[in-house]
């Protein structure tokens, strides 16, 4: 084992202004680091990523293990987890963090797989035990609960991180740090996937995730009709709509919309949740919501007992009185 | 005896569920409001095999056992009793008939498009004079040298209004006191509907009275052998209770659902109004109710399928189902209270469907007369 | 012919199991299983390759790893056109996390399909929620794998992949053998599920069962305990729930509604970055 104990995050850069992920995981390591005095490093792979690096460096990572090569240039998770595992094997790092991105989620098991090491899937929070284990704690049983899971004796301790989860530090141009290459190894299987096309999508101006006001609905709502009302009152108060996963399986809206575990984490400043009972998978999602104005029929339904504000009616019949009392209100 | 539902069993209430509560439960209190059944929903059941529930597989059908076809039904009418009430009648009095008495070339010719949900069934035997009392049919089958001609007019036919093919009671115009059943497609000349009964509840399905005018069907159209009429009409309706025992109890296992997850969020004086020992006493006498009613039911469908005598036990079952819907149904709105008394709750329509199930396919005085007279037969 | 071999994960029916909050462990007995939806989206999309002519001969085996109930998902399997259905169940197996799963159904294809030409698995399960047996079962297998498929394109032996991977829409090619998940989360209804038919249903029971295997039928070693094999442990398992005490409004719905705008109207208004006429505010006039 190295002499040094190291954090190391995967740098996931790809989709660089969207995607602050590799960015959010710097900044908790760096938090952790702090408890048994590891040493922060990111793990850059790819074809001419010089200004990656330097973003790293300034977002705290202390070291940065750098293979850049032409063959690295597309992402392909054969290659990325081959050279992962060997750069893991060569320096021995204590913890291993990834994004979850849907790219991290297919590199990590794979690295976990070839290093015979755990992994705790789309971790919520992360810490470090008096022992200096690295307590990865995820939603687990179907969502209900949250476990914290540790990794006792298979070492690196890998955790795949859900976006969204830490807040990423202050862009520091004064930052330094250690930048080590590592040249591609001879030996580099030859890829068994050719990427024959790779298109960025446009993305929508406005997402849920960064919304101010976000609507919610469950099946309370009724029906996938009724439904659709959640997007009238979103119309008028400039706000998101999202949903819970019956919801979305019924078919009511699409996965996109889906607020939960598996799908959207939100933080806006007003959250108006609709017949949505509370499941733990969807209200995990939600814990960084200001102000909750929930509206049930049930008023023991555990999304009531997390509102500011909970109403006890019939979800629809509440949305239809909103719709109509904003309308009123309102001074243009 | 083993009274845990078998794998097959679960697997079918299992996929009857998914599809009901995504595909007709979004629609059923919709279709509460006008007779007739979207179009759209009964093209995507086709396939599904819900028109040929217990058709052998080479005429097109499911070929289920006979409890596979109480929990079919059960679990349509659970979300929809009136689409129920048009499936288990297509099926049992429809089809059923003419698998059990016909001939092998009008099993052939009748049952496919039926299986394949192209032609609706219906049976009909009710009249102005005769209902309870098949001795009072006065529609008539005259014989020709072609086949028959029959007139009359029936009443209260379930599917009525989008039947294809019908099952008609007929007696002989020379011997009124010999029976038989004859099978009239819809395009038959002299053929015609009435208009639909504005009836309490399952006002979905539209029941109509049917019109024959000088119908003229070929000789081989008269199910199995002439004179057959009431042995035909007896086993139908034997087949026919199971059907709707099993329409009841879904009826039942509904309001019961709804009963449950209401009194558990209905709060009155701070609390859930399922913490009151009279709404506690109301849920229990309900689960004993419906289970005993599901008990009775499958004995009747297993006796069916061993090929044992069922009469009584379907009788049985019927009476005992249609009972607990009506009661079961009236507690449900009890338990809701003013918004039980409201369309705007599903235990409303479920109230309204129940009652007729004591009515119709024999009424509950009927059924214990079956019961009574097995009773006072048995050797002693 | 091509030789499809499908995993199927039994999860519980409810996304909301209920949780016991006096002896702190879930009430999982009270849930029914079904199968994962993202099994069944990879389940469809073997039967529309098999039902493609220009697929040529398809063979489709479905396979789970479960406790004996789990049988009942590979029934439905069945019912909905998969040839043949083997459930691997051993109490050796039980508490396996996904490396061990991953393992346990790469010892069935490696052993006893040696023919597997396609394998495809749900992109991610709706209870555990992970994505990882998928990518482990590949590395288990040694053989190429494309994850988030949407759609499928069979070649000679070979097969094209549109996929939709972190805001990239893109097209990838392997040889086979290989393995594909299916996007859980596709918004085409390409893979969406199919219903199942009551005849089908009724066939899959009366044409042959379901073959089981154990730990020894499948090659795994005496000592072979999944849990203890695992290389992570919980250490606790806590509901996550902070309560508020908050405000609970009941009554007419119109009071209720005016209530909200009234006391907590400057909220919202900030928040939607509009005026809206407040209790507040009508005072302050």
């Amino acid at each position: 084992m190295s002499a040094e104990k190291q954090i190391w995050v995967w740098a996931d850069y790809r989709n660089y202004f969207q995607s602050r992920v590799t960015l959010q995981i710097l900044a908790r390591a760096t938090e952790l680091a702090r408890k048994n005095d590891a040493v922060v490093c990111a793990v850059v792979f790819g074809d001419r990523v010089d200004e990656y690096v330097t973003e790293y460096i300034a977002h705290g990572a202390q070291k940065v293990y750098v293979t850049d090569d032409p063959f690295l240039k597309t992402y392909n998770v054969e290659s990325y987890a081959f050279l992962l595992s060997a750069l893991v094997r060569r320096f021995q790092p204590e913890t291993l963090l990834v994004g979850a991105t849907r790219f991290g989620q297919e590199i990590a098991p794979r690295v976990a797989r070839q290093l015979n090491t755990g992994l705790t899937a789309d971790c919520i929070d992360l810490d470090m035990d008096d022992k200096d284990r690295l307590v990865q704690i995820a939603p687990s049983f179907g969502g209900n609960l949250v476990a914290k899971i540790i990794t006792p004796k298979a070492r690196p301790q890998m955790a795949t991180i859900r976006p969204g989860t830490f807040q990423e530090l202050p862009h520091d141009d004064d930052a330094t740090g250690e930048v080590i290459s590592v040249a591609l190894p001879d030996n580099m299987p030859a890829p068994r996937v050719r990427c024959l096309k790779s298109e960025l999508q446009p993305v929508h101006a406005r997402k849920i995730e960064t919304a101010d006001i976000v609507i919610t609905g469950g099946r309370g709502m009724g029906s996938k009709g009724k439904f659709k009302k959640l997007f009238d009152l979103a119309e008028l108060l400039n706000a998101e709509v999202g949903a819970t996963r019956p919801v979305v399986y019924a078919n009511w809206v699409s996965h996109d919309s889906l607020v939960g575990q598996a799908g959207k984490h939100i933080r806006p400043k007003v959250l108006f949740s609709f017949g949505i009972s509370g499941a733990i998978q969807h209200t995990a999602a939600l814990a960084d919501a200001r102000f909750i104005v929930a509206v049930n029929k049930n008023p023991n339904a555990t999304m009531m007992k997390l509102a500011d504000v909970a109403l006890v009616a019939d979800a629809n019949q509440v949305c239809t009185g909103i719709i109509r009392a904003v309308k009123e209100r309102i001074r243009d | 005896m083993d009274f845990n539902p078998c794998m097959k069993h679960q697997l079918i209430r299992k996929t009857v569920q998914e599809f009901a509560e995504s595909e007709i439960r979004p629609l059923a209190a919709e279709m509460d409001k006008a007779p007739g059944f979207p179009d759209d929903l009964m093209e995507k059941m086709k396939p599904l095999h819900y028109f040929g529930l217990q058709v052998p597989v080479h005429l097109g059908g499911a070929g289920l056992d006979s409890i596979s076809y109480a929990i079919v039904i059960e679990e349509i009418s659970r979300v929809s009793a009136a689409l129920g009430l048009c499936i288990t009648v297509h099926n049992s009095v429809g089809i059923y008939p003419i698998l059990r008495f016909g001939t092998r070339e009008q099993q052939q010719q009748f049952v496919p498009p039926m299986a394949a949900g192209e032609r609706i069934g219906a049976f009909c035997l009710t009249e102005a004079n005769a209902g309870s009392d098949a001795g009072g049919v006065e529609t008539v089958a005259r014989k020709t040298d072609h086949g028959f001609v029959i007139n009359g007019t029936k009443i209260f036919v379930t599917n009525g209004g989008i039947c294809g093919t019908i099952l008609v009671f007929a007696v002989s115009d020379t011997d009124p006191g010999q029976s038989s059943v004859f099978i009239v497609e819809k395009h038959t000349p002299g053929f015609s509907v009435g208009e639909i009964e504005d009836l309490c509840g399952m006002r979905a399905n539209p029941v109509a009275s049917l019109f024959f005018e000088d119908c003229a069907i070929p000789a081989d159209h008269c199910l199995g052998t002439v004179g057959q009429g009431l042995k035909i009409g007896l086993t139908a309706l034997d087949t026919g209770r199971i059907g709707i025992a099993a329409q009841a109890l879904g009826i039942a296992q509904a309001a019961f659902e709804e009963s449950v997850s209401y009194a558990k969020a209905r709060q009155q004086f701070k609390q859930p109004i399922s913490r009151f020992q009279t709404i506690q006493n109301y849920l229990a006498d309900m689960a004993v109710q419906i289970d005993a009613s599901r008990l009775l039911l499958h004995r009747a469908a297993s006796l069916k399928d061993k090929g044992r005598p069922f009469s009584a036990q379907a009788a049985m079952a019927k009476l005992h189902c249609s009972t607990t819907a009506r009661t079961v149904t009236d507690l449900a709105v009890q338990i809701h209270g003013g918004y039980g008394y409201s369309k705007e709750y599903d235990v409303e329509r479920y109230f309204r469907d129940a009652k007729v199930t004591e009515i119709y396919e024999g009424t509950s005085e009927i059924q214990r007369m079956v019961i009574a007279r097995d009773i006072l037969t048995r050797p002693t | 012919m091509l030789h499809i071999i499908v995993c199927i994960k039994q999860v519980p029916m409810v996304s909301e199991l209920p949780w016991d909050a006096k002896t702190g462990t879930l009430k999982r007995e009270t849930a029914q299983g079904m199968m994962d939806p993202s099994s069944r989206r990879a389940l469809e999309a073997a039967l529309q390759i098999k039902a493609d002519p220009a697929s040529g001969p398809v063979r489709i085996t479905v396979v789970s790893m479960g406790p004996p109930m789990a049988k009942e998902v590979l029934y439905e399997a069945r019912a909905l056109g998969a040839d043949q259905g083997v459930l691997l169940t051993d109490s050796c197996m039980a508490g396996a996390d996904t490396c061990m799963t991953a393992m346990i159904l790469g010892a069935f294809i490696r052993n006893h399909c040696p023919d597997a030409g396609l394998i495809l698995c749900g992109s991610m399960s709706s209870d555990s929620e992970t994505a990882q047996v998928g990518p482990q079962l590949a590395e288990e297998l040694d053989i190429p794998a494309i994850g988030y498929a949407r759609r499928l394109e069979l070649g000679c032996r070979c097969i094209r992949v549109a996929r939709h991977v972190d805001d990239f829409m893109e097209l990838m090619e392997m040889d086979l053998p290989g393995l594909v998940t299916i996007d859980h989360a596709a918004e085409s209804d390409r893979y969406a599920p199919r219903y199942v038919t009551l005849g089908g249903v009724e066939a899959a029971f009366n044409t042959g069962g379901i073959q089981v295997m154990d730990g020894r039928a499948l090659g795994l070693e005496k000592e072979f305990n999944a849990l203890k094999a695992s290389p992570t442990k919980i250490m606790e398992v806590y509901s996550p729930l902070t309560q508020k005490e908050g405000r609970v409004l009941t009554g007419a719905v119109k009071k209720m509604v005016d209530t909200l705008f009234d006391d907590y109207g400057k909220i919202i208004s900030s928040a939607m970055g509009k005026d809206l006429k407040t209790h507040d505010h009508e005072e302050d006039l």
